[in-house]
């Protein structure tokens, strides 16, 4: 192996390890929980904004839609209960995927989610939402499940199911990261024996799957995506069963593997293109040569809930002059500065801080949060891991002050985190460089 | 009926007509992923053996070092990746990776040229690449670009109620937007019932006109009518009717203010409103959305069937 040429090792990496799992991780629970905050944010609003009813009607929905062959499962039927419905699951997915409760099939069921109520009424939308559109449609291809997930807590305690908590520095670097399996299917391989609640998901959402074909909703785009997740669900399960290291179980693993790859590139670029072409795109724009520009979406009605503090921002010239010029400047570079570590990671810095003062002072919140979670693809392991082990941290001492009795309750601590076991761990190069 | 007219997802804040002259636009899918993903760390051989502590047949493995032995099983590297398949699997693997890797250039390719700006090879391809990202993959990132949006659209709205006695009366104007705006202040979470419904609305409308306020094509109507059934769900939440009374006929306008420059800039701008008034439209049962406005439906119905003429 050692002789492997380079081109060879990468085949062999990429075919080995779904890399990046916390980044993939730290994106899933990005997008889960802005789509999440949404939907509950909107739940007022959210027959005037995607009910049969709504000012943008089902059916001047339908028209549009049929010129365009979006997706969309509120189009399957006009009826209020089925709108209903559909938001309802839409936010229960985007919560399971939080917590990466059989991630695989929450994260298509998520994308389900999100399509559909977007599509439903498109000008309803902003750059917020059709950043997660993407990323949730990117998704459905990662292993974003592998740490900080339940999937990957489970899996960890059927790999060793020993009793104390001691020895879990044997477990591979660190425990959870070693779960490379997608879990759905079964978590727990043959150690676990029967993970009942799988099955059953396959075999409901095979249902569901059949009415929908037989209906004639699907394009067959669709039809190959998700009947193709289906299956290849079963097939790995089938094959973990038969024989956990067998040839097929490699095999499917590989296949996945690439997807995942191929997927968080994806994602990686996306961000990457996002933030060129805003960039490219100003520089062109007269007030972003001037140095005004920053000053106009401020006095805007639409995007100024402070006034006050925009009034106190825009106040002096040079000030915004310096955030415009800045700005575009970091937009620009961002892709460029991708060579370098360090240099990357400081401009993502001031990137995520950009957008933390947007989410307020433009009073864009979800859209700030969208693009923080899609930023969070180029963190350093690192960072995420320590943000990890800080997480579990705060949480088990916010459980050790809650009465005993709640503890039981709450099954072992939310799921967040699986990880901070990493006294044994590698000195670890950060992702990026 | 054709993909281009296909509405934006995304901000709208900038013009589609962007300066075509950016040969610049940055080769980002390339960059994007030789920095990051390639130099990602290895991921421990220990983690890679995770999913197999098998028994059976250690094969080796492409990551690096063997595995350190998992306290609990007493072996085995890993059996994972390409390396360790057979023959026949490594064929199937191989022709996974190039479709693979086919379809990210590909994708990366026609996202690249969906967001460029229009040039020699979207001139040329314009059809394919509007298949490949058509509807699932579209996408405007041109956020308060090439210039930010310089003036304030206010929508306002009246309308002519027929009441009981078959008189009729006019309201005054509302303000919409500025309901809006007043809605949005102070609020940390402004819904896009406030920020998008009205504002992207107004702008689907004005994209779907001309200058004499006449549609172009199906989307126009369209948009006339979200426009008349979003003033009308506005205009019963501050115009309760009367028992017997309904709308008649809503007249729209927009009035659009320059930004003025900023105090410490020299530049003097027009600041004028600019008013564009709609002709009166009249109302029918279908424009009016919510089904918790039953009450307003049943009397329009009731002045349409002639109940009072």
């Amino acid at each position: 192996m050692i002789s492997f040429d380079p081109l060879a090792r990468g085949v062999q990496r990429v075919t080995a390890q779904a890399l990046g799992p916390y980044q993939t991780a730290v994106v899933r629970i990005g997008f889960a929980a802005t789509w999440l905050l949404f939907l509950l944010r909107e739940l007022p609003h959210r027959r005037e904004l995607y009910g049969p009813d709504g000012p943008w009607s089902w059916d001047m929905a339908r028209q549009l839609i049929s010129a365009n062959d979006a997706f969309t499962a509120l189009m399957w039927s006009d009826g209020r209960l089925w709108f209903e419905i559909v938001y309802f699951l839409a936010i229960v997915s985007s919560a399971l995927l939080l917590v990466g409760w059989r991630t695989r099939t929450m994260s298509v069921l998520f994308m389900i989610g999100v399509l559909s109520l977007q599509n439903r009424s498109i000008f309803m939308g902003d750059g917020g939402d059709n950043v997660i559109h993407l990323m949730a449609i990117y998704l459905v291809f990662t292993r974003c499940g592998q740490v900080w997930s339940l999937d990957a807590r489970r899996a960890a305690r059927a790999r060793a199911p020993q009793h104390d908590h001691g020895d879990r520095g044997s477990l591979g670097a660190d425990g959870s990261r070693a779960v490379d399996d997608d879990l759905h299917a079964d978590g727990g391989g043959r150690v676990g024996g029967g993970d009942r609640v799988g099955p059953a998901l396959w075999w409901v959402l095979g249902l569901a799957l059949s009415v929908v074909t037989f209906l004639g909703e699907l394009s067959w785009f669709w039809l190959l995506l998700f009947w193709g997740m289906w299956v290849a669900h079963g097939l790995w399960w089938a094959a973990v069963r038969r024989a956990p290291d067998g040839e097929a179980r490699v095999l499917l693993d590989v296949v996945a593997n690439l997807a995942h790859n191929a997927a968080l590139l994806v994602i990686m670029v996306e961000a990457c293109l996002i933030y060129a072409t805003a960039g490219w795109y100003k520089i062109q724009g007269s007030r972003w040569q001037d140095g005004t520009a920053v000053y106009y979406p401020l006095q805007l009605d639409y995007f100024s809930p402070w006034p006050e503090l925009a009034d106190l921002l825009t106040s002096h010239g040079v000030l915004v002059m310096l955030v415009t010029y800045g700005t575009v400047a970091v937009q620009v570079a961002f892709p460029f500065t991708l060579f370098n570590r360090r240099v990357k990671n400081v401009l993502l810095a001031v990137m995520i801080f950009e957008h933390a003062v947007i989410a307020v002072v433009l009073g864009l919140p979800f859209f700030s949060l969208a693009m923080i979670a899609a930023d969070a693809v180029f963190l350093p392991t690192s960072f995420l891991r320590r943000l990890g082990r800080w997480v579990a941290r705060t949480r088990e001492r916010l459980l050790a002050r809650v009465p005993r009795l709640s503890r039981a309750e709450v099954p072992q601590g939310p799921p967040g985190e699986e990880q901070p076991r990493d006294a044994a761990e590698p000195a670890r190069v950060g992702f990026g460089a | 009926m054709d993909r281009h007219d296909k509405d934006v997802g995304g901000e709208s804040a900038g013009s589609d007509a962007a300066p075509t002259g950016s040969d610049a636009v940055p080769t980002g899918p390339d960059a994007a992923p030789t920095g990051s993903g390639a130099a990602s760390a290895p991921t421990g051989s220990a983690a890679a053996s995770a999913s197999a502590d098998s028994g059976a047949a250690p094969a080796p493995t492409g990551s690096a070092a063997p595995a350190p032995a998992p306290a609990d099983s007493g072996a085995a590297p890993a059996r994972t990746g390409i390396a360790a398949l057979s023959r026949r699997s490594q064929v199937v693997a191989a022709l996974v990776l190039a479709v693979v890797v086919a379809t990210v250039c590909v994708h990366v390719g026609m996202v690249f040229l969906h967001v460029a700006p229009s040039n020699t090879v979207s001139k040329e391809h314009g059809r394919t690449v509007d298949d490949w990202i058509y509807p699932e993959f579209e996408q405007n990132w041109k956020l308060f670009a090439p210039n930010p949006l310089q003036q304030n659209v206010a929508v306002q709205v009246r309308a002519q109620i027929r009441t009981a006695d078959g008189t009729g009366r006019t309201t005054r104007w509302y303000d919409l937007s500025a309901q809006d705006g007043a809605a949005i202040d102070h609020n940390l979470l402004p819904s896009h019932t406030q920020q998008n419904e009205l504002r992207r609305g107004w702008d689907f409308f004005v994209s779907t006109h001309d200058a004499q306020n006449r549609p172009t094509g199906l989307r126009g109507e369209l948009s006339e009518r979200y426009i008349r059934r979003m003033v009308l769900l506005r205009l019963h939440r501050h115009e309760p009717l009367a028992r017997g009374e309904a709308f008649d006929q809503v007249q729209v306008r927009s009035r659009t203010t320059a930004v003025q420059p900023p105090e410490w800039s020299d530049e003097k701008i027009n600041g004028k409103p600019v008013l564009r008034v709609l002709p009166w439209w009249s109302v029918t049962p279908g424009d009016l959305p919510l089904a918790g406005e039953d009450r307003a439906r049943r009397d329009v119905a009731v002045a349409q069937n002639g109940g009072v003429r």
